[in-house]
């Protein structure tokens, strides 16, 4: 931990060391679209921060809920906007973080020192904010944006007698505003399309390889133009991969990929499950990503062999509900390896997995079958019909249905019930052996639990059997490339077109479908910058007046 | 205590920053200071919500009797001591014309905005709390209050339109800490001054509202409509702001509660238990003392997991699973979890009637909507959703009826709730769900 608190913190510096002070952006040339607006994420925020004011600034507060659209989070972030909320406790969080950037702790870190403590210094505060401004806007600002910040720092440092209070409510002004909040993807007219603007691509590449904002280098080749060149690009993002910070960024793609925020919510009956705990629900997180972590970037492995693998992370309070031993006095966390028999397979099986997508009080195997269609396949479930009469099949005179199948085969008798749950409950019920919180069973309710399934008219048996089908499927590979790009692009994963992935999805199986090449030859092609031209200037005006 | 320019000035010198001219204080001690300094403050009427998942039981909670003095059902028997002040909904109507019925979903927004949602988990317009705080919640700190019952920062079902909810709070510690911590000004503190800082943060929120044409331009539609939201939302804390600027008022007779400790958050029936309650009386006291005019509670998502400890079936589960009981003709273990929904309905309504203000209560000069997705959960029933009203509006809404919908929009209730607020608004909702008839003999 304090080894990357350091390391966060010299790329602080270098973000700094690095800018040009005086660029002022030219005014927009008329040409040029907003495309996309972006909502900050949580995480993208916390990152942000850190890289431009020093990783030991706290930042407090709660950021606006988000939306799964596509399977993904991040494709929310260009349907939301900030609520009053959301607001108030940004301009708080805004308060708190210039606050500490200007006490006389951290103030040494600033690039330059006024003449006097006591009152303004115009040239000094100039410098500030627009070096700052750059890094928050991630561009540098107009002159329309900093003179009037400039001013107000200068004022209050007059009228307080006191330089900082003056710059620290500038920055105030600069995190509240939207340019921050936002990303505000720029794009210009490229063939039909439109493509996106060198400080766009900047934000794009970093966001998705870093989850953070730009550093000084890609602002650099954001400022040359070499960003607007494919060789510009590649350089870039090769330079970005060969970093360790890398695995921040896919942390964050795979956290929301793998939908593991939903362990937040989880809550299990405590009656029936007492060894669950909130602890659990996150160390059961770290388990999934330092599984896929491992295996996918550090070992370079096949983004398949996350359906079957048996290498995982456990902690102590994690081996206790696998029900298996933990001796390791190296640290919280050790790797593992399940024996063949324990039946467990890659993520199906991690607790992560198989406890999100179960009711508070037992397994559900809909749940699990939606989710693992949904995630893996990126074929999510059609909404049952409306007014659809689930009681039909519910036999009021013979409720002594036993085992979850027994139950659930009635479902799918039923036409209507059946064209969705024929789908997702073989693959849920496969994993039948495994109870609401991972926990491994061979019984419910004294039955023997039949785990055999099918899939795409595939039958198979049990967690393993499920995950061999699933490694097999070309479909999964498809997912993960697909749900990468939408996930860098925030765009809905559903509506992407086969075609726009197709070059780099020959990479990535060329490769044997490791996931560093995918995200290199996703994040260097045309595609990745590309965004349809806007729509026409009338509709953009009726629509205004109706609002 | 008078407020005199000296008063602030010394304020600004204690080491507080603050660029405020001169003329600006005069306006400020002019305006706002004296007209507070003045006694006898008008009580305001507040609008909340209340929303719960999963429905109720026909069987068990429409009266028999409909108009004023119904029978109390089974399902409602929590109400009991409430029964004269709260007005039940039977057989009012979700209508959907050609849009689909997104399960949990159009229940929830056709209340919400009188229109059929195009979109999953998106609102067509600005949800009702939205419009009436728009009207009713100016002089007050906060426009409205959300919060949500079981721990899930994404329960909230109020929003300016598509898919932004205002994010709840979460706990009876975040929603103690949001109304009553930092930026709380205690009216029963008799050395109120306002505090300079807060001149600064509007000179502050005044230089990024000035970029808002600009950024503005080059804008798609929807991106418009979103950086829109942007801005009301900062004028919304500007008002705040201004807010704070006031000498605060008690209006009713309230002692400001002490912090709450850290609870359990949870689905369970037996947190909620504790948590409900705790966040009822946080927010009878925040309406009490202006803080907010608007709330908006969730019990739960639509698709409700709330459980039994216990019972491996949770509440949206047991609608879907559960035989219906032959000789009953209904669900036995979902219509239990329905009486939970009603008893917390009815801690929240206790919480407000026991706040005595002016000749009556915070629950008369109060109206409270309670709503849920779906009247029959079992098969996402849209007709016949449930519905009550708690409050009389400072005494413009009659109470204590029975009105039975048949099959009329749920619009008409939203249309009423907003005329009951004394609002000018002759019509409301879209395609079916357009109406310009508001439940007339609930108007007083």
């Amino acid at each position: 931990m304090r080894r990357k608190t350091a390391f966060v913190c010299t790329l602080a510096g270098t973000i700094l060391a690095g800018l040009a002070i005086n660029s002022v952006a030219p005014a927009a040339e008329g040409k040029d679209e907003v495309t996309s607006l972006r909502l900050l994420s949580e995480s993208e925020y916390r990152n942000s921060i850190a890289d431009i004011f020093g990783p030991d600034i706290t930042v407090q507060g709660r950021f606006e809920p988000e939306r799964r659209v596509g399977g993904l989070l991040a494709a929310s972030a260009t349907l939301l906007s900030v609520t009053p909320a959301g607001l108030e406790a940004s301009s708080k969080m805004a308060d708190s973080i210039a606050d500490q950037a200007v006490s006389p702790k951290n103030r040494e870190r600033l690039s330059c020192k006024p003449q006097t403590a006591t009152s303004a210094d115009g040239k000094c505060s100039t410098e500030l904010l627009q070096r700052y401004g750059m890094m928050l806007f991630r561009r540098p600002l107009t002159k329309d944006e900093l003179a009037p910040r400039v001013a107000l720092a200068n004022k209050l440092a007059d009228s307080s007698h006191d330089f900082y209070a003056g710059v620290r409510q500038s920055l105030v002004s600069l995190l509240a505003a939207p340019p921050f909040l936002f990303r505000m993807e720029r794009a210009v007219p490229a063939g039909k399309d439109y493509t996106l603007d060198a400080y766009g691509r900047a934000a794009r590449l970093s966001y998705m390889l870093w989850d953070t904002t730009p550093d000084a280098e890609l602002l650099k080749a954001a400022a040359s133009g070499a960003l607007n060149t494919p060789e510009g690009i590649t350089e870039q993002v090769d330079r970005l991969m060969a970093s360790p910070r890398l695995e921040t960024g896919m942390r964050a793609f795979y956290a929301d990929f793998l939908q593991l925020d939903t362990l937040g919510d989880t809550t299990k009956d405590a009656l029936i499950y007492p060894k669950y705990s909130n602890q659990i629900g996150q160390m059961a997180q770290e388990e999934t990503l330092r599984t896929v972590v491992d295996l996918t970037l550090r070992k370079n492995g096949d983004v398949r062999d996350l359906m079957t693998t048996r290498t995982t992370f456990i902690s102590r309070p994690l081996a206790s509900i696998y029900g298996v031993p933990y001796s390791f006095d190296g640290g919280e966390w050790m790797p593992y390896q399940f024996p063949e028999s324990a039946g467990r397979s890659g993520l199906l099986t991690q607790i992560s997995t198989l406890g999100m997508f179960s009711h508070p009080g037992r397994s559900s195997p809909t749940k699990r079958g939606v989710a693992v269609m949904d995630i893996f396949l990126c074929e999510p479930t059609p909404l049952p019909p409306a007014n659809v009469d689930f009681s039909i099949v519910n036999d009021v005179n013979n409720p002594n249905l036993r085992t979850v199948r027994q139950r659930l085969s009635a479902h799918a008798t039923n036409p209507a019930c059946a064209s969705c749950h024929t789908h997702s409950d073989p693959i849920g019920l496969s994993l039948e052996r495994f109870d609401s919180i991972g926990v491994y069973r061979a019984k419910e309710n004294g039955d023997p639990i039949d785990v055999s399934g099918t899939l795409s008219g595939k039958k198979f048996d049990g967690a393993l059997g499920l995950g061999q089908v699933l490694h097999d499927n070309p479909k999964f590979p498809a997912c993960v490339a697909r749900k990468l790009f939408s996930y860098g692009v925030g765009t809905d994963s559903e509506t992407v077109e086969a075609s726009t992935l197709k070059t780099a999805y020959k990479t990535f199986a060329d490769s044997g479908y490791r996931v560093r090449p995918l995200i290199r030859a996703l994040a260097t092609s045309p595609e990745f910058f590309s965004v349809p031209a806007p729509v026409a200037e009338e509709t953009r005006t009726a629509n205004n007046d109706a609002k | 205590m008078a407020l005199n320019r000296r008063f602030l000035l010394r304020g600004l010198s204690q080491g507080a920053a603050a660029i405020v001219a001169l003329p600006y204080l005069d306006c400020f001690l002019d305006g706002k200071g004296e007209a507070l300094a003045a006694t006898g403050q008008k009580i305001p009427t507040r609008f909340g919500t209340y929303f719960w998942g999963c429905g109720l039981t026909k069987q068990l909670y429409v009266p028999k009797k409909e108009g004023a003095g119904y029978d109390l059902p089974p399902q409602l028997a929590s109400l009991e001591p409430h029964k004269n002040k709260v007005t039940v909904f039977s057989g009012m109507r979700a209508i959907v014309d050609d849009s689909p019925n997104y399960q949990h979903w159009t229940g929830v927004a056709a209340i919400n905005t009188g229109i059929a949602p195009a979109k999953t988990g998106q609102f067509e317009s600005e949800t009702i709390d939205q419009t009436i705080a728009a009207a009713i919640s100016r002089g007050t700190r906060f426009k409205s209050i959300e919060v949500s019952c079981a721990g899930n920062k994404n329960e909230s079902y109020s929003s300016l339109g598509g898919a932004n909810t205002n994010p709840p709070e979460v706990s009876p510690l975040g929603l103690y800490t949001r109304l009553f911590g930092p930026g709380f000004q205690d009216p029963s503190k008799g050395d109120w001054k306002p505090d300079p800082q807060v001149l600064v943060r509007q000179s502050v929120l005044s230089v990024v509202a000035d970029d808002r044409k600009r950024l503005m331009m080059h804008l798609g539609a929807g991106d418009r409509a979103r950086m829109e939201q942007y801005f009301t939302s900062l004028r919304e804390l500007e008002q705040t702001l201004d807010f704070q600027l006031q000498r605060p008022a008690m209006i009713a007779d309230v002692k400001v509660p002490v912090a709450p400790g850290e609870m359990p958050l949870n689905k369970s029936v037996i947190t909620l238990r504790e948590v409900v309650p705790a966040l009822s009386r946080l927010l009878a006291i925040g309406l009490a003392t202006n803080q907010t005019r608007v709330f908006n509670m969730a019990l739960s998502e639509p698709g409700s997991t709330i459980f039994m400890p216990g019972d491996s079936k949770p509440f949206h589960q047991a609608t879907h699973e559960e035989p219906i009981d032959a000789a009953l003709g209904y669900q036995v273990v979902t219509s239990k979890f329905s009486n939970y929904s009603m008893v917390f309905y009815a801690m929240l309504i206790k919480a407000l009637d026991e706040v005595k203000e002016g000749d009556g209560t915070l629950l008369d000069h109060s109206l409270v909507l309670a709503y849920t997705d779906t009247s029959f959960a079992k098969l996402h029933a849209l007709d016949g959703i449930p519905m009550l009203l708690a409050g009389s509006a400072g005494g413009r809404l009659k109470t204590g009826y029975h009105i039975n919908g048949t099959g009329e929009p749920v619009s008409r209730v939203g249309l009423t709730v907003q005329q009951a607020m004394g609002m000018p608004v002759d019509s409301w909702g879209k395609g079916s769900m357009a109406t310009k008839k508001p439940i007339s003999e609930l108007l007083a």
